[in-house]
């Protein structure tokens, strides 16, 4: 599903480059929940733009469901996304002038024909949210708000869904029903997931994990090991 | 405990920290400079430049007269009366001299026919004290004008036959025509002599020994004040103490069109003024509030690790004045460069000359204003700093909003309690600098209160406008298309503050509309005044049989206008006014000896030119009524009711005033100051006075044609000082338009400033619709809903106030208002466009930001 070769990225802070990713080869099947876990400016977000198309690499290729979307034009990445790829964030990023509906309507109204309204509101019904259809995220707590973001990333049932720290602003209560919905929607609809995490409890749950440390992969639990320091 | 009172931050790190950010966010803050800039530019340079212009255009009006005031009388002034001129000269510079007007023969040497001529005797040293005497062949009235030679009309020439260099013999001695005059710059307001007009030095009319104590002869002194003269009202008052029998004119009512048009344009240059610099500081503010929105976090950091408050209120207090600073010196130099380039662009028109020195008066007025407007403007948003509390920096805090209007509403005005206070500041600053800049007294008054009046009416209207929209929206969202209902939804993004964008949005077309159509409707009305078409040429002595003829030869001349007014005069005199005789008169500033030969006419409506300021019109040609001209009645302490008694030849008329009126000078009733009904004058003897409208070019071709079929009737050709007052009436408006491009420019940078405010939030909007699929069409077409329909709003709350506006202050200004439908629809049009091209001008490079660089800084 995702395929990442020689993946590289480097940005420029003042005279100096930096090297964010080192040169990172992936394979993520179809169905797999893939944990990547890391210390503070590993690289991990950086990858999860990259394999969402939100940046391009400094060299390498990232092939979404066989497509190699490094070289797409905006507007046609914006579309890969839309049609492939569902959105998981940390602060949640909904739309605040939308309502909890309209925000999940939105990326059927981008990428889809048809009224996908039914499907909005059963999603909101099935993360607990039937009753707060019309609120605005402003009148929702962090976890509504979080469980809303959920049912907008599934509502187009992508191939993946990338999630970043989706529970990193939640207590762990709220936390842990938010990943209970994302793993029980992933695995209903035999989705991709590619979560960035710092927590082992969350990881552990995961199919399969990965750390990156100074921009490479360092461990891949899957059992092939890599040496550190490579 | 004990408590330290010392703040965390000291003066000299406040400022440090102030200047720091300020250096790193140029470009945020060049909308804040600008909007500084054009506040304090246009209260020194085009203030500067407004002020010298209107001296410049007072200049011209000064010249109609040829002096700033004059005394006309029947004699000469007695020693003691030159005793107190003098001292008056001496203690205030008022300079003077005299001119002499009175009737002689001429003919030509060698020719026996003598003509009737005006004579008039000047000192070619002094006269005229502004303005200058034409001649042709082109000289200087002091060289060619001297004992031995006259100057003279050109209808001279055409009556006697005669030629530049041939000699002219008046009162038995000879003078050498030495040229022809193009240009008499008081021929306005000299009295309409008969005959052509022949100009002598004093010492020339000495040799001729017409003037004997006891002659026909009028003398007009003119006088001009120096700079520590002081004001012209009240050297008039004085004038008139010494000088009790004189008829006492000064400048501003040489043309009544031309006085007018200046108090208009006076009172239209102070609001461009007032309103470029309200503009500019509501500009100020949005941009102040922008940018401490995006400093949220930075404050609350610098609240969690102990700063207070008032530590960075001290922060940004600096920052203002920083920003205050630079806005008022760049705004200084952008008005010290128009105060000096205007004069080569509209010099060519006007003799305004730049500055000779930096007018540090009015710079550093200026300056001071613009930093005063600044910090007072930008007191609200930055009271709001009390409001950051310092967890923001471990979690926004995300709470349920009251969904109660009412209490929300209440709860922010009593959380708000000192912002109120500082709008409140604010309100009483504006209407103090609006009244100390005002040189209209009226449009400072009104244009203060109306508003303060108006912003609080708007702001109301404006979230009155948005809630009903969102009503709308909730009803029907949907069911609308999702762009429109997203562009529509993002009016009520938080921080967004849609309803006072929408006021000072709509505050600023109201007034660039305002200016518009009060420009417009004064502009009008100041070309209807000096309309190209009015008359040029009086014609004088006709006779009544001569009317008709005369009448129709001037219609057929070329250039000549299809309009000839006429009225006839009657010669009467005035025996006495409410019962008391003339001789028992007591009159101000009127010489009796005027009331002996009055000239009076008959009209019975009111006619072309006239205007009736007392009293009412008759409705019959045999109705009891006397019309007055205002000046006259004045003097004469005539009003409407008083009883006149005429006698003309052997008939007496008893009559009472009935209206008092105003009659524009360039109409042939102006010649009149009596005007009877047609059956009280029945059957007396009268000539005519005739008005007609020639083509400049034309003039000469004319006279010659008159000449040849009634040489009796007198050609008087005013074409010169009408060309003058047109002229003016030109510059005027355009230096009024030119003006109030600077308010349109304040507009556009008060709706930048407020589409940048948001640009934060907007750039985030932006990353997470591109990450859920949304092109950048789409986007785009997000945005423009929402500026369009911003824009809209805006221009409908602006277009409404702005009629309600300018109808108050044009009835004011006793200037008839028309509303303008399509203006206005181009104005809400055009305010939709520009909101449209200003916003995404504002939002450069939002549309390219890439989205992980957005999200990672989350």
């Amino acid at each position: 599903m995702i395929e990442v070769r020689g993946l590289k990225k480097s940005i420029r802070n003042g005279s100096r480059t930096v090297e964010i990713l080192k040169g990172i080869d992936l394979s993520v099947p179809r169905g797999q929940f893939l944990a990547v876990m890391g210390a503070s400016g590993s690289g991990k977000s950086t990858l999860l733009g990259l394999l969402a198309g939100l940046d391009a690499p400094t060299e390498g290729e990232v092939l979404v469901d066989g497509t190699e979307i490094s070289q797409l034009s905006e507007d046609r990445l914006a579309q890969v996304r839309g049609k492939k790829i569902g959105f998981v964030f940390q602060s949640y990023q909904l739309i605040p002038t939308l309502t909890a509906l309209e925000n999940v309507l939105l990326p059927h109204e981008l990428n889809a024909n048809g009224d996908g309204k039914q499907r909005a509101t059963l999603l909101l019904e099935t993360v607990g949210l039937g009753d707060r259809l019309h609120h605005y995220p402003v009148q929702l707590s962090g976890g509504e708000q979080q469980r809303v973001a959920l049912a907008r990333a599934f509502v187009l049932e992508p191939l993946i869904v990338l999630a970043d720290e989706p529970t990193g602003n939640l207590d762990s209560n709220n936390g842990q029903h938010v990943l209970d919905l994302l793993t029980a929607r992933q695995r209903e609809a035999d989705t991709t997931l590619v979560l960035v995490t710092h927590d082992k409890q969350i990881a552990d749950r995961a199919d399969r994990r990965i750390f990156l440390r100074d921009g490479r992969i360092v461990s891949d639990e899957n059992g092939r090991q890599v040496n550190y320091g490579d | 405990m004990e408590t330290d009172q010392k703040p965390a931050l000291g003066w000299s790190t406040a400022v440090k920290i102030a200047w720091r950010e300020l250096r790193a966010s140029r470009t945020k803050f060049l909308f804040v400079i600008l909007s500084v800039a054009i506040g304090v530019a246009s209260l020194t340079g085009v203030r500067g430049f407004s002020e010298s212009f209107q001296k410049a255009l007072l200049d011209q009006a000064r010249s109609i007269m040829a002096a700033d005031l004059s005394a006309r009388m029947f004699r000469l002034t007695t020693q003691q009366e030159n005793a107190k001129l003098d001292a008056l000269s001496v203690a205030k510079g008022v300079e003077r001299t005299s001119v002499t007007e009175m009737v002689s023969m001429a003919s030509l040497q060698g020719d026996p026919v003598p003509l009737l001529v005006s004579l008039k005797v000047v000192d070619p040293v002094r006269y005229p004290f502004y303005g200058t005497v034409m001649l042709n062949p082109a000289g200087d009235l002091r060289s060619l004008l001297t004992d031995s030679t006259v100057v003279v009309d050109d209808n001279l020439l055409v009556r006697l036959r005669a030629k530049i260099g041939d000699t002219l013999k008046i009162g038995g001695q000879f003078f050498k025509i030495a040229a022809v005059i193009e240009k008499e710059p008081d021929r306005l307001t000299a009295g309409i002599g008969l005959g052509p007009r022949v100009m002598m030095t004093r010492a020339a009319v000495d040799r001729t020994g017409l003037l004997q104590q006891g002659s026909r002869a009028t003398e007009r002194y003119l006088f001009k004040l120096g700079p520590q003269s002081g004001k012209v009202g009240d050297i008039r008052g004085e004038i008139e103490k010494i000088l009790p029998d004189a008829q006492i004119a000064d400048f501003r009512e040489t043309s009544p069109a031309l006085s007018e048009g200046l108090d208009h344009a006076t009172g239209l240059l102070s609001l461009i003024c007032l309103v470029a610099m309200v503009l500019g500081a509501i500009g100020v503010a949005m941009a102040m509030r922008a940018h401490l929105q995006q400093r949220i976090d930075i404050l609350a950091i610098m609240k969690s690790i102990g700063a207070k408050s008032s530590d960075i209120l001290r922060i940004y207090l600096l920052q203002t004045l920083l920003l205050g600073v630079t806005g008022g010196l760049a705004g200084i130099a952008c008005g010290v460069a128009v105060e000096w380039a205007l004069p080569f662009f509209f010099g060519k028109l006007l003799p305004l000359q730049p500055p000779l020195r930096l007018p540090v008066r009015s710079v550093s007025a200026a300056f001071g204003t613009g930093i005063l407007t600044t910090v007072l403007f930008c007191l609200p948003p930055l009271l709001d700093v009390r409001k950051i509390r310092p967890n923001i920096v471990l979690r926004r805090a995300v709470e349920g909003g009251d969904t109660d209007g009412k209490v929300v509403f209440w709860k922010r005005v009593v959380e708000n309690k000192a912002q109120w206070i500082s709008v409140v500041v604010i309100v009483l600053a504006l209407a103090g600098i609006a009244a100390a800049l005002a040189d209209s007294m009226l449009v400072g008054k009104w244009f203060a209160a109306a508003l303060c009046g108006l912003l609080v009416v708007i702001l109301g209207l404006s979230a009155v406008t948005l809630r009903t929209l969102r009503a709308f929206l909730n009803k029907t969202r949907l069911h609308l298309h999702s762009a429109l209902r997203h562009g529509l939804a993002n009016l009520y993004r938080p921080g967004n503050q849609s309803a006072a964008v929408l006021a000072a949005l709509g505050t600023g077309v109201m007034l660039i509309l305002s200016v518009f159509l009060m420009q417009h409707a004064i502009v009008n009305r100041m070309n209807t005044d000096a309309a190209t078409s009015a008359a040029n040429i009086f014609l004088i002595d006709i006779s009544q049989d001569e009317v008709q003829g005369v009448k129709d030869l001037m219609l057929r001349q070329p250039g000549v206008e299809k309009k000839f007014e006429s009225i006839p005069i009657v010669s009467a005199r005035i025996t006495s006014i409410d019962g008391v005789s003339v001789d028992q008169l007591k009159v101000k500033n009127y010489p009796k000896r005027l009331l002996s030969s009055v000239s009076v006419t008959w009209a019975d409506s009111i006619p072309e030119g006239v205007k009736v300021l007392q009293g009412k019109w008759w409705q019959k040609s045999d109705a009891d009524g006397l019309a007055i001209v205002d000046h006259v009645a004045r003097r004469l302490n005539l009003h409407p009711g008083s009883s006149v008694y005429f006698e003309s030849g052997d008939k007496a008329i008893h009559t009472h005033v009935a209206a008092i009126y105003k009659a524009e000078g360039e109409h042939v009733f102006a010649r009149s100051e009596f005007i009877l009904p047609s059956r009280a004058l029945h059957g007396l003897p009268n000539v005519w006075y005739a008005a007609v409208h020639v083509q400049p070019s034309q003039i000469p071709f004319m006279e010659r044609a008159l000449f040849a079929a009634y040489p009796t009737v007198t050609v008087i050709n005013i074409a010169d000082i009408l060309s003058t007052v047109q002229s003016v009436v030109h510059q005027i408006t355009l230096v009024i338009r030119f003006l109030a491009a600077f308010s349109i420019l304040s507009g556009a940078i008060i709706l930048a400033s407020s589409v940048a405010s948001t640009r934060f939030r907007r750039i985030r909007e932006v990353v997470v619709l591109k990450t859920l699929g949304a092109t950048r069409n789409r986007i785009a077409a997000v945005f423009s809903i929402e500026f369009i329909v911003l824009g809209l709003l805006a221009g409908m709350v602006g277009v409404i106030f702005a009629n309600l506006l300018s109808r108050v202050l044009l009835h004011k200004m006793d200037v008839s208002y028309h509303p303008e439908f399509v203006v206005s629809g181009i104005s809400v049009i055009a305010t939709a466009v520009l909101a449209v091209v200003t916003g995404w001008v504002a939002s450069f490079r939002i549309l390219g930001q890439k989205p992980l660089e957005v999200l990672r800084e989350e």
